[in-house]
Order: C-alpha cells, then sequence, then structure tokens
C-alpha cells in the first residue's frame, strides 16, 4: 500500500496451524468483505446502495458467527491464525489471530454493521453512496484493529478509522458538525501519533535486545519468539521483549500510549471530543463511536498498556483509578443537567467508560472481565440509545427535552424499548450492564494489599486478629493491587448518579404530561422527509432493537459462557502483571501473587 | 429448565430441595411474559387480571407444597449465573447461581408474598377496570414482574441472587409508582423512590463485596459455615476477636435494608410512593417489598449477632423511625398517606425487634402486618375508589354507614384493631408485644423499649383518628377530582360503573356538605369485596400460626419457621450475645432478664401495651368523634393550638424533605452545572487553545492546508511513510 505491492502469500503461521482444519481465511474475510461492499457501493446505482450495504454486512455477521463458531473458546492463546507476508524485510507482516476478547469484540462490530445501515434507511436520503461505502470502510478499519497480531497493521487501521467517521460527522451531521468533526479527527490524530512513538519505541528496544540479555531471561524463550531481539512488528514477541524493559522505560512507554488511547476511551480530562462528535454525528455515527470506537481505545490499553509495561501499570494504576473516578463522578453529575438529550447520552459514555477502566485497571480477574464485558455491555445499551434518540429526531427534529415530553403517550412502543435500555444502562440486574458494572466495582474492591492475603493462616487463628483483619488472615477474596474499597465506594457513588440523570432523561422525555415542539402536527404533517415514518416505530426499527434487547437480556441472565471464555486472555494478562509487582513490591507482595507468579 | 436434579449441584450439609420451588418465581415471569403479549396483541378484555391471578394462585399452591414438605435448609440449583473459576484456590472462583435457598425465613416470606399477591391481584382486576387495554396490561405485567423479583429477593441462596431481586422489585415499584404517569407528581415520586431506594443499594453492593473478600463467597451456606467461626467467639464473650471486617459487613448490608425498608433516614420516598394505584401500595409499599429489609437482616442474621454495632444500631434506627413517622402520620389528612406513614412506623417495630434479639417476634409482626395494613389500603382504596379518587378525612364522615359499605367498614375496623394491636382478640396485638416485651426485658435497651410503647399509643390514637372521621359520624362526603380527570380521558371504562356522575360533578365543588348533588359514591363490587372478606377472616386467622402450637419460648408455627432458619437464635446458647452491646459479661454468665417495675417484662407488657392502646384509642375518640356533626371540623381544632407550632411542625413532615433538598439535591445541581461550565470552558478550553497554536502556525504555511479532505487522509498516510522510512533506515 505504501512503498510495494504486497506480496500475498498467505504462510503458516504457527506449527500447529498445519494441522487446524478450520478455514484460514476466516478473519481476513472479515475485513474484506466490508471493502468489497463499499467498491461495490460505489459502483452500484445510488438506489441500490443500501441493499447492497445490507447484504454486505449480513455477509460479514455471518462470517463474524461462524468464526465465534469455529473458534474454540476455552484454549488459551490466539487461533484463526492467518499470515500475509508483506514488507518483511522491514519485519511487519499481515499478521491476523484473535483471541476471545478480540473476537466478541469483533462480533460486537460486525453486529452493529446491518443494524446501522437499517437505521439509516430514512434518516440518509442524501449523498447516499457515500455515506454506505464509507459506513464500510469504517466496518473494515475497526475489524482490522481486533484482529490485528502486527503492531504495524494494528495501527493502520487504529488510524484509520479516523477517516471514514469524520467523513460521516462532517457530511452527515448536524448543524456544528464541521468543528465537531475536526475536533474529532486532530484530537484523536495528535493522541495516536504519540501512541505509535512509543509503538515505535518498543520495537526498536526489541530490536537492541542483546542475546545475553534475554539467555538471562531464559534461553527457551527464543523457540517460542524467533524474532526476539530482531527488528520485528509483532505484537506477541514484542509483548516478551517490552517486559524487559525498566521500569522508567515502562513508565514512559505507558504514558505515550495512553495519549493515544485515553483519548480515545475516553478518560477524563481528555475527554470532551466526544460529547460534541456524539451530538453531532448522524445516529448510525454515534452507535458506531459508542458501541466500537471508543472499545479501540480500551481494547488497546487491554491489548498493549497491561502486557507491555506491566511494572509501570502496577504502579499507576492508582492515578488512573483516580481519573477514572472523577470521570464518573464528574461526567454523570454533567449528564444530569444536560438539556440536549443526546449529550446527555454523550456524556454518559465518560462515566460508564470510567467504570470500564477502573475494572481493568483493577489488574485482578474479576475486574477485567467485568471490564471486557462492559465494552461489550456499553455497546449494546448505548448503541440502542442512541438509535432511540435518533428515532426522535427523525420525527420531531429537535433533541431538546424542553422541547419534548410525555411521549410514552404518543409512542408507547417506544417509550417501552426507551425504558428498557435505560435500565440496561443504569446497571439493574438481570440485564446486562450490571454483571460488567458488579465485576469491576468488585474488582477495584478486592485490589489492595491491605486486605491481608488469600491464604495462609486458617479461619480459626483469624481470630486473633485485628483491624481489616490483615496481618495474616486469611481473605480468601483480597487480591494483591493499590487500589482497594474506597475507590469502589466511591465510584460506587456513580451507580446513584446514574440513576438520577437516566432517569431524569426518562421522566422528562418518555413520561410526564405530552410535550411535542411548536408547529409539529401529526395529523396534518406534509414533511416529505418523515412521511414514510409513523407515529411510532416501524417495524424496520423495531426489527434494529431487538436484537440488541435480546443480547441484553441473554448477556444478563447467562453471561456464565462469556465469562468462561474471557477466562484464559484474563488470566494470562493477570499473571503477567503478577510477576511484574513482585520486582516492584516485594515485600508487599502477597502470597497469592507467589503462587500465581510461581505458576 | 424443569429438570431439576440435573441442575442441582447443592454439595456439603444442605439437601438438594424440591424441583419444583423452582415454579414459584417462573410462574408469575410467565404472567408477566403473557401480560406483555396481551399489551402487544391489544387486548381490551380484563383477561391479563386472570391470567395474573389464576398464575399467582397456583404459585402460592407451590409454595405450600413447598411448606409441607421442606424440612432444614434445601437448595434448588435452577442454572449457573455469574459463576466462573480461574484457578482452584481460595478466592479464584465467583459463584453466584439461580439456585434457591428453601428454609423456615422463605417458606413463611414466600407464603405471604404469594399469598396476598393473589387476592390483591384479584381486587385491582376491579379497581383497574377503567384502565382496560394498554393500561392494564401494562399494569399486570409489572404487577408479575414483581412477584417473580420479590421470589428471587426471598428465595436466593446468595446476595447477588438477592441483589436482583432487590432491585427488581425495586424497578417494579418504579414502575408502578409512575403508573399514572400523565401526572408529574407520580413522574416525580417514582424517580425519587428509584434513587433514594439506589443509596441503599450501593451499601447493599459494597456489603456483598466485602463478603466476598473476607469470606471469599457470596453464598449463604458457605457464609454461615465461616461465620459459625465467630459466632462461638461470640458466645465466649470474646467479640473483640472478631475482625473489624466482619463486623462491617453487617453494617453495610443493614444500610442497604434501611432504604428498602424505608427506615432513618432514607425513609422519604414511601409515603410519596402513594402516588401509585392502590393495590400497589397495598402489595408493595406495605406488605411486601417494604419487608425486603427486614429480611435481609433476619436472612443474614448471623453475620448480625457478630457485629457489635450493627444489632444495637437496628434496634435505635427502628425506634426512631417508628416515632417519627407516627408523629408525622398524627398530622396529615390524606389517609392513604397515614397509612404509609403508619407502615414506615410499623417497619420501625419490626426492625426494632430484629435489633432487641426477637427475629421471631419480627416475623411475626411482618406476617400480621402484612395481612392487616393491606386490608388498611385496600378498604382505604375503595373508599377512594368509591369516592372519585377523595383522600381527605375532613371531606369524608360516616362512610360505614352508607349503603353498600359495610363490608368495608368491617374491614377498616378489623385492620385497625390489629394495627394499634387491640388486646387479646387481634393477631397484631400478639405480634407487637413479643417486640415490646423482649424490648423491656433486654438491659440494655430500655430506652428503646420506653419509644416503642409511646409509639404504641401514638398508633392508636392516628389510625382510630382515621377511623372515627370517615368512617363513623354523620354522614357527608365531597368527591374527589383526581380520578374525574382520568375518567374524563377514559370514557370507556365508565360502561361498567353506571353512574354519570363524572360530567357534571367538576364544576360545582362549592359549598354544601354533601358536595355535588349528581355525584353518588359508587360501592365496592363483588371482586373487592371478597378480597376484603377474605382478609378479615385472615386477620383473625392470622392468630392461629402465632399462637396455634404451645411451642415454649416461641411463636406458634412462626417460631417454628423462624427455628429452622438462618434467623434461628437460641438466647439460652448464645447467652453472651444477648448483651454484648451492654458490656462484656463474663464467659459462662447466665442471661439476665431486664424487669418492668420489677414485673416480668413479658407479662407486664401483655397488660400495659394493650392499655396504652386503649388510651391511644380513648383520646382519638374524645377529639374526633364525639360531639362532632361536620365532617370539616372536629374537637381537635380546638385543642390543636394548645401544641403550638410543633403540631405545624409535623403537618410538614419536620421538614426533612426540604433539608434534604437544601443539604443535598442543591448542592449536587450546583456542582453539576459548574462541573459542565469548567468542563466548556477550562477543561475544553485548554484543548482549544493548543489546537489554535498550530492553527496559528499553520497560517504560515497556508497553501499546504487545503481543507479537503483527502489532504488529510493524504497527510496521514505521508506521516506515516515517513515514519517508516526513518524505521528502515535506522534498521539497515
Amino acid at each position: 500500500m505504501l512503498y510495494s505491492v504486497a506480496k500475498l502469500v498467505p504462510t503458516v503461521a504457527q506449527a500447529d496451524a498445519a494441522l487446524d482444519s478450520r478455514p484460514p481465511l476466516l478473519l481476513p474475510m472479515l475485513v474484506v468483505v466490508p471493502l468489497a461492499t463499499a467498491l461495490l457501493i460505489a459502483a452500484a446505482p445510488a438506489a441500490r446502495a443500501r441493499t447492497i450495504a445490507l447484504l454486505g454486512t449480513l455477509v460479514a455477521l455471518v462470517g463474524a458467527l461462524a468464526a465465534m463458531l469455529v473458534f474454540r473458546w476455552g484454549e488459551p492463546g490466539f487461533q484463526l491464525a492467518c499470515e500475509f507476508s508483506w514488507l518483511s524485510h522491514l519485519g511487519i507482516n499481515l499478521s491476523m489471530a484473535v483471541d476471545s476478547v478480540a473476537l466478541m469484540l469483533v462480533a460486537l462490530t460486525a453486529l452493529l454493521g446491518p443494524i446501522c445501515v437499517q437505521a439509516s434507511a430514512t434518516a440518509i436520503t442524501d449523498r447516499v453512496k457515500t455515506y454506505y461505502a464509507w459506513l464500510l470502510i469504517l466496518q473494515a478499519a475497526m475489524t482490522g484493529v481486533f484482529i490485528a497480531r502486527d503492531l504495524v497493521l494494528f495501527y493502520i487501521c487504529f488510524e484509520f478509522t479516523l477517516v471514514p467517521m469524520f467523513i460521516l460527522i462532517s457530511l452527515y451531521g448536524s448543524t456544528n458538525r464541521k468543528k465537531a468533526a475536526i475536533k474529532f479527527f486532530l484530537y484523536t490524530f495528535t493522541g495516536s501519533v504519540i501512541a505509535l512513538a512509543g509503538l515505535v519505541y518498543v520495537a526498536w528496544f526489541n530490536s537492541h535486545l542483546s542475546p545475553a540479555v534475554i539467555n538471562a531471561v531464559g534461553a527457551e524463550l527464543w523457540q517460542t519468539f524467533p524474532k526476539l531481539g530482531k527488528w520485528t512488528f509483532d505484537i506477541a514477541t514484542l509483548e516478551q521483549a517490552a517486559q524487559l524493559m525498566s521500569g522508567r522505560q515502562q513508565a514512559w512507554v505507558l504514558l505515550a500510549l495512553l495519549a493515544g488511547f485515553a483519548v480515545k476511551v475516553p478518560l477524563f480530562p481528555v475527554h470532551t471530543w466526544l460529547p460534541l462528535a456524539h451530538t453531532e454525528a448522524p445516529t448510525a455515527g454515534s452507535v458506531i463511536l459508542a458501541g466500537v470506537l471508543l472499545k479501540l481505545g480500551t481494547y488497546a490499553i487491554f491489548r498493549f498498556c497491561l502486557p507491555f509495561c506491566p511494572v509501570a501499570v502496577v504502579e499507576y494504576a492508582p492515578l488512573i483509578g483516580v481519573l477514572c473516578v472523577i470521570g464518573i463522578l464528574y461526567g454523570g453529575l454533567i449528564c444530569w443537567v444536560q438539556t440536549d438529550v443526546k449529550k446527555l447520552v454523550a456524556y454518559s459514555s465518560v462515566a460508564h467508560l470510567g467504570f470500564c477502566i477502573l475494572g481493568l485497571f483493577a489488574l485482578n480477574h474479576a475486574g477485567i472481565s467485568g471490564s471486557i464485558l462492559y465494552m461489550i455491555n456499553h455497546g449494546l445499551s448505548t448503541g440502542a440509545l442512541f438509535l432511540l434518540i435518533g428515532m426522535i429526531y427523525e420525527r420531531y427534529h429537535t433533541r431538546s427535552m424542553k422541547e419534548l415530553g410525555g411521549l410514552a403517550a404518543r409512542m408507547p412502543v417506544w417509550a417501552t424499548f426507551m425504558v428498557f435500555f435505560t435500565m440496561a444502562s443504569v446497571g439493574l440486574p438481570g440485564l446486562n450492564g450490571f454483571v460488567s458494572e458488579f465485576l469491576c466495582l468488585l474488582g477495584a474492591f478486592q485490589a489492595s494489599t491491605a486486605w491481608g492475603s488469600a491464604t495462609g493462616i486458617t479461619a480459626e487463628g483469624a481470630l486473633d486478629q485485628g483491624l481489616w483483619g490483615s496481618a495474616g488472615a486469611a481473605v480468601p477474596g483480597a487480591t494483591p493491587g493499590n487500589l482497594g474499597p474506597w475507590f469502589a465506594a466511591i465510584a460506587g457513588i456513580g451507580m446513584i448518579v446514574a440513576a438520577m440523570y437516566l432517569l431524569y432523561m426518562v421522566g422528562r422525555i418518555v413520561w410526564g404530561p405530552l410535550v411535542e415542539p411548536k408547529g409539529h402536527d401529526h395529523a396534518h404533517d406534509g414533511d416529505s422527509a418523515h412521511s414514510a415514518l409513523p407515529v411510532d416505530l416501524c417495524g424496520r426499527e423495531v426489527g434494529v432493537l431487538i436484537p440488541l434487547a435480546v443480547l441484553c437480556i441473554a448477556l444478563g441472565v447467562y453471561p456464565k459462557p462469556a465469562l468462561d471464555a474471557l477466562s484464559e486472555p484474563v488470566k494470562s494478562v493477570v499473571m503477567t502483571v503478577n510477576a511484574a509487582r513482585s520486582t516492584v513490591e516485594p515485600s508487599a507482595m502477597t502470597t497469592a501473587a507467589k503462587e500465581e507468579a510461581a505458576q | 429448565m424443569h429438570d431439576g436434579a440435573a441442575g442441582v449441584t447443592a454439595a456439603g450439609a444442605a439437601a438438594s430441595g424440591p424441583w419444583y420451588a423452582m415454579l414459584i418465581p417462573i410462574l408469575p415471569l410467565a404472567g408477566f411474559v403473557l401480560c406483555a403479549l396481551c399489551a402487544v396483541f391489544r387486548v381490551r378484555s380484563k383477561l391479563p387480571a386472570w391470567i395474573t391471578v389464576g398464575l399467582l394462585a397456583a404459585s402460592f399452591a407451590v409454595t405450600a407444597a413447598m411448606y409441607s414438605t421442606v424440612q432444614g435448609t434445601q437448595i434448588t440449583t435452577v442454572f449457573q449465573w455469574i459463576t466462573w473459576s480461574w484457578g482452584s484456590g481460595p478466592g479464584q472462583s465467583f459463584t453466584a447461581n439461580f439456585a434457591f435457598y428453601l428454609d423456615g425465613l422463605t417458606c413463611l416470606w414466600m407464603l405471604f408474598v404469594t399469598g396476598l399477591a393473589t387476592l390483591i391481584a384479584l381486587y385491582a382486576s376491579e379497581y383497574m377496570s377503567h384502565e382496560a387495554g394498554a393500561g392494564y396490561c401494562r399494569f399486570f405485567a409489572a404487577f408479575c414482574l414483581f412477584v417473580f423479583s420479590m421470589a428471587c429477593l426471598v428465595m436466593a441462596d446468595n446476595l447477588v441472587l438477592l441483589y436482583l431481586g432487590w432491585e427488581g422489585v425495586g424497578l417494579c415499584s418504579y414502575l408502578l409508582i409512575g403508573y399514572f404517569y400523565k401526572k408529574p407528581s407520580a413522574v416525580a415520586a417514582a424517580k425519587k423512590a428509584f434513587i433514594v431506594n439506589r443509596i441503599g443499594d450501593l451499601f447493599l453492593a459494597l456489603g456483598i463485596m466485602l463478603c466476598f473478600v473476607h469470606f471469599g463467597t457470596v453464598e449463604y451456606k458457605e457464609m454461615f459455615a465461616q461465620a459459625a467461626v465467630y459466632t462461638k467467639a461470640v458466645s465466649a464473650g470474646e467479640i473483640e476477636k472478631v475482625p473489624l471486617v466482619a463486623q462491617l459487613i453487617a453494617v453495610l448490608l443493614m444500610i442497604g435494608a434501611f432504604g428498602k425498608s424505608a427506615q432513618l433516614p432514607l425513609y422519604v420516598w414511601l409515603p410519596d410512593a402513594m402516588e401509585g394505584p392502590t393495590p400497589v401500595s397495598a402489595l408493595i409499599h406495605a406488605a411486601t417489598m417494604v419487608t425486603a429489609g427486614v429480611f435481609l437482616i433476619a436472612r443474614t442474621y448471623p453475620l448480625f449477632l457478630i457485629s457489635e454495632y450493627a444489632m444495637p444500631t437496628v434496634a435505635w434506627v427502628g425506634a426512631l423511625t417508628a416515632l417519627l413517622a407516627a408523629t408525622i402520620g398524627m398530622a396529615q389528612f390524606d389517609i392513604k398517606r397515614i397509612m404509609a406513614y403508619s407502615t414506615v412506623s410499623q417497619l420501625g417495630y419490626m426492625f426494632a425487634g430484629l435489633g432487641v434479639l426477637t427475629s421471631v417476634g419480627a416475623a411475626a409482626h411482618v406476617f400480621t402486618h402484612a395481612v392487616f395494613k393491606a386490608m388498611l389500603f385496600l378498604a382505604c382504596g375503595a373508599v377512594m375508589h368509591g369516592f372519585a379518587g377523595q383522600l381527605d378525612l375532613r371531606k369524608l364522615s360516616g362512610v360505614g354507614s352508607m349503603p353498600g359499605w359495610r363490608i368495608v367498614n368491617v374491614a377498616m375496623l378489623v385492620g385497625s384493631l390489629n394495627l394499634i394491636g387491640f388486646p387479646v382478640i387481634t393477631a397484631g396485638y400478639w405480634s407487637k408485644d413479643t417486640i415490646l416485651g423482649e424490648a423491656f426485658a433486654n438491659p440494655s435497651m430500655q430506652g428503646v423499649a420506653w419509644i416503642l410503647l409511646l409509639t404504641a399509643g401514638l398508633t392508636a390514637y392516628y389510625t382510630f383518628r382515621v377511623y372515627f372521621r370517615v368512617f363513623v359520624g354523620p354522614q357527608s362526603y365531597e368527591p374527589g377530582e383526581e380520578l374525574h380527570a382520568q375518567h374524563d380521558d377514559k370514557h370507556q371504562g365508565h360502561a361498567d360503573h353506571g353512574h354519570a356522575h363524572d360530567q357534571h360533578a367538576h364544576g360545582e365543588k362549592s359549598g354544601a356538605s354533601h358536595g355535588t348533588h349528581d355525584f353518588h359514591p359508587h360501592p365496592p363490587g363483588w371482586a373487592i369485596n371478597t378480597v376484603l372478606v377474605i382478609l378479615t377472616i385472615a386477620a383473625f386467622a392470622a392468630f392461629w400460626p402465632i399462637k396455634g402450637t404451645s411451642h415454649p419460648s416461641h411463636l406458634g408455627y412462626i417460631g417454628q419457621m423462624m427455628d429452622a432458619s438462618s434467623a434461628a437464635y437460641d438466647p439460652h446458647h448464645d447467652a453472651a450475645m444477648y448483651q454484648f452491646a451492654a458490656h462484656k459479661p463474663a464467659p459462662g454468665e447466665p442471661r439476665s432478664h431486664a424487669t418492668f417495675f420489677g414485673f416480668d417484662a413479658h407479662k407486664a407488657m401483655m397488660w400495659v401495651s394493650g392499655f396504652v392502646a386503649l388510651i391511644g384509642m380513648a383520646i382519638a375518640y374524645f377529639l374526633h368523634y364525639a360531639g362532632r356533626t361536620s365532617a370539616t371540623h372536629s374537637r381537635a381544632d380546638s385543642w390543636l393550638p394548645a401544641a403550638g407550632p410543633l403540631a405545624n411542625w409535623a403537618k410538614h413532615k419536620w421538614y426533612v424533605d426540604e433539608f434534604y433538598d437544601f443539604l443535598i439535591r442543591k448542592p449536587l445541581l450546583v456542582l453539576a452545572h459548574l462541573f459542565h461550565i469548567i468542563d466548556q470552558y477550562l477543561v475544553d478550553g485548554i484543548v482549544d487553545a493548543l489546537g489554535w497554536l498550530p492553527k496559528g502556525i499553520g497560517r504560515l504555511i497556508r497553501p499546504s492546508q487545503s481543507g479537503e479532505l483527502h489532504g488529510y487522509a493524504f497527510g496521514m498516510a505521508g506521516g506515516l511513510a515517513v515514519i517508516l522510512l526513518i524505521v528502515f533506515l535506522v534498521t539497515n
């Protein structure tokens, strides 16, 4: 693409992959299908654009489902590997594989594809071809981020998501779209360039590793990672190499990576592009933004920050935890005083993603599992909220809660869905949001060395221990870490704040006396743009919401398969971090950490 | 799903329970689904009500079957919920299954929950008839969902599933308080209930987390097994050996219980919750949901027994809430709100009962209160329904002697007698008396005991204030207007009422003591009357489970049920626990009783509490019945100035709502606006300033900034290329 035409020769990535009878091109297909569809849309007449886009996204969805079907969920490591030799003399290859975390996010992306296409049916009537083509390209780029196992491929996809999003916002957004698009682009682009510097530094560090250093760590590493000490962008190799960095180096790399990824998440205080971009974006843009684009940041933190610089992560976890807690409360309270309903939901993402990152930096099993589930769940429930607000906007052309009210009387079906997804967002047990929010908070709660150790003294002996049962008492649920109960308790206030702003929103626009914008009259609606829309939701709109609602219930009632599937990748990250912890704070190291490090 | 044997994983001491126990929540859930389908298919008949009544009755039957078979503690597992493990060591797995913990406590609660829910659904089939259509379906769907959630709460075998039920009932309460969603006050009340409850829920959630950290489990069975070690220490008089963390769990759970059960300082949502339809007030906000806090403490009693501070706090908060709510109830005029404050007050009794270590007395009071308070609400609801939403006791008089209102009158009288604890013949007397007696017998709880006794007198006064004003005396009424607005909205509902009052009654409200001459109250129909008759019988019959068997020191069948549950408490065995709050007794020191002026506290209370109730009733008779000739005025009006500003303050609910608004809501709102401004102008302002910097420089090299999109894309690709080039040069 840049220098030369890639030599598209698939090579076998791993020895055991040769025995793998599963279709090797499944993952590249997930990228190629949307891209090809985009080309097709560009060639086809405008009237057919949406149909083609729908078919293309459905094929991609089937592909993602097939990948989930053949994926061996209980196994550790990456699967469905596929590698094309590209710029191999630079150590750059088109290398793709997924673990369960990546595959879940790929599936989420594929699911939101057809939903976004269907949601745009009546909203987008102008420049249809451009719209759907870029929507499909966006999907390809996002999928690429999740399946990449090569740093350069990852980064290209990561950055390339900006372009389609920029176009979607700036061409199809609301009044202030130009400013929003430019701010979105420049803000996140600036951050990612710094992140690139950090990633390239890791690659450089690896290439300058002397064999003696590696041998000191363990000569067997050569067998698994032959590229160690050579110039490569293979993520697995770099992960090993990065852990050999000193604490100081790791801290700098962490800072650089967070500069890019935290903006994307977005973490307080680098969140201000988000409300603007969300508010101005077209409905499908907001859905993708909330559903997947923000998850690129959280995914990248999980994939790179944690395993690349575990020592620094352990050290700086409280600092990031504080930012998360501030984001949860600050973002939540700002939601409460919004009058633009879309902006309210946009700010709620700042608060919600605070929970997600807090769980991640709890650095224990419950927290990280909860955090990954949070990525999925937030995509489902907030995505659905944006869809619902879009449906209102299409009918009333306003998002102001001063001009809208009591719509339950006018649109009972819409109101039912609105209350349902609000409850999912508020974290009602039985729906998806609860499981992830609870586990994130539980993770933060557990993660404190002050609790004492998880093993050792019998329960009988615990009777002799004083305050907090620490100093040798058995505290089975404690994990090493430096967040602790106060982080969970203060972040937990966010649960109350979430109820405050979400019920405020529902109380305004769903319940109460009916308020409709002046001059809006359903009976004599001559506006051709929405004469196609009935007063309440039409079948297409209900069809868009049903899959999301079903998943919200399914993940809330039976999260076990997802939790089991996440177990292996989370376990490996926790082990890496705990091993690093022992080098940072050997005195404070607990029995549990020692055990896990020894494994 | 119905194959219980396959899913059962119960290990250890607890035997696996009967598979059909899972039907108790599943049947109401099926009811929810069916009612929702009724809404989808636009059913306009009473079908949703009959579905609900039928399925809830079936659920009650299953509960009865469960009660007759379950011995000790049994666990029925349905499926694994938030359950997974990431290692084999302690604390390396999390287990929260959809599993049910069946013991006496579960049986007791589910019996009255499903039983009352069935009756109230039947009542609601008539009460809500003017809402036929989508509203009717919505009502019964939420009703069924409530019973499902309550069943999850009560039957859960772990704290996380309890939390699911806990928040689930909160959601249903939210939906049903806000049932008349066009009314801003109903929407506000619903929101307030949910948010205030969430404050309690946060503490409950933190308590669950602390439980997991400390015990490594959230399952009751495991938890209690580990807590037994601490119990032993407390029995030996060595409470200091229990780590503070373990003691803190009970404190956190306790605050959660205060939220759900409307205790100080989180009681403010319950009176406002009366915005909901009356059957909802009766079922959710009087009989069942609000007792969830009592249930939580009874369920986790082993954790409370090892906490030095939790138990006395529960007792004191309960007593103070009982008193405060009773004083407010004395000064209100809305009969439904009086009943609401009475509920808060009686819940205070139950908490005090738990706190003075008579879990049996508390449970008995929950049971009797559920029956008679539901009956009182339903009687008030019948009045409200018949008088077009009139609830002001100054505008109704002599209802009991009007034609067609006899059953309501009897129900109201029996309910009131139970509520005040009228001696010997009422079940409410026996349950309240147990709590009072136990409080006076506890040497460290004398203050609590006296507050409760005083409250008993106040209770008798405010209860019979309602009865003497509304149900007896000269006949007089004025219709309310609340329901009129709704009736006008929904004319179709009127066909079966046969009263032409709604057209005219509006404008002619002035003056005449008979209200409007066109308005005729319509007495309740068969469904409402049937339910009231059954409940009246049940209120007397409730005497039997309390006194039915002659258990030496306990309350009959209820005592037996509690003994076979987690709330079991043996004062002889756990002698030292009895008074650990006051002082640390030497090991083996016998249980010491406090006395009531030298008399045995229990025996004395049988006389004293009854006497206090009669005094309160007599005062109400004197002030509100004797010599009263109109609905509006009674002798109390001339005595009121003697109370000074106190009466006015009580009428304004001691300004607690205003206080919270000023202290919490307003500052938060200011803070939120402040944050919003900071976000726009400071946090984002810095970004804009930084963004302007390159723009300024950019002006110098303007030609390269075309502003076209492909320019940016090209620039980005170019930038990447440059970086890769550098990399390439470095490596070679």
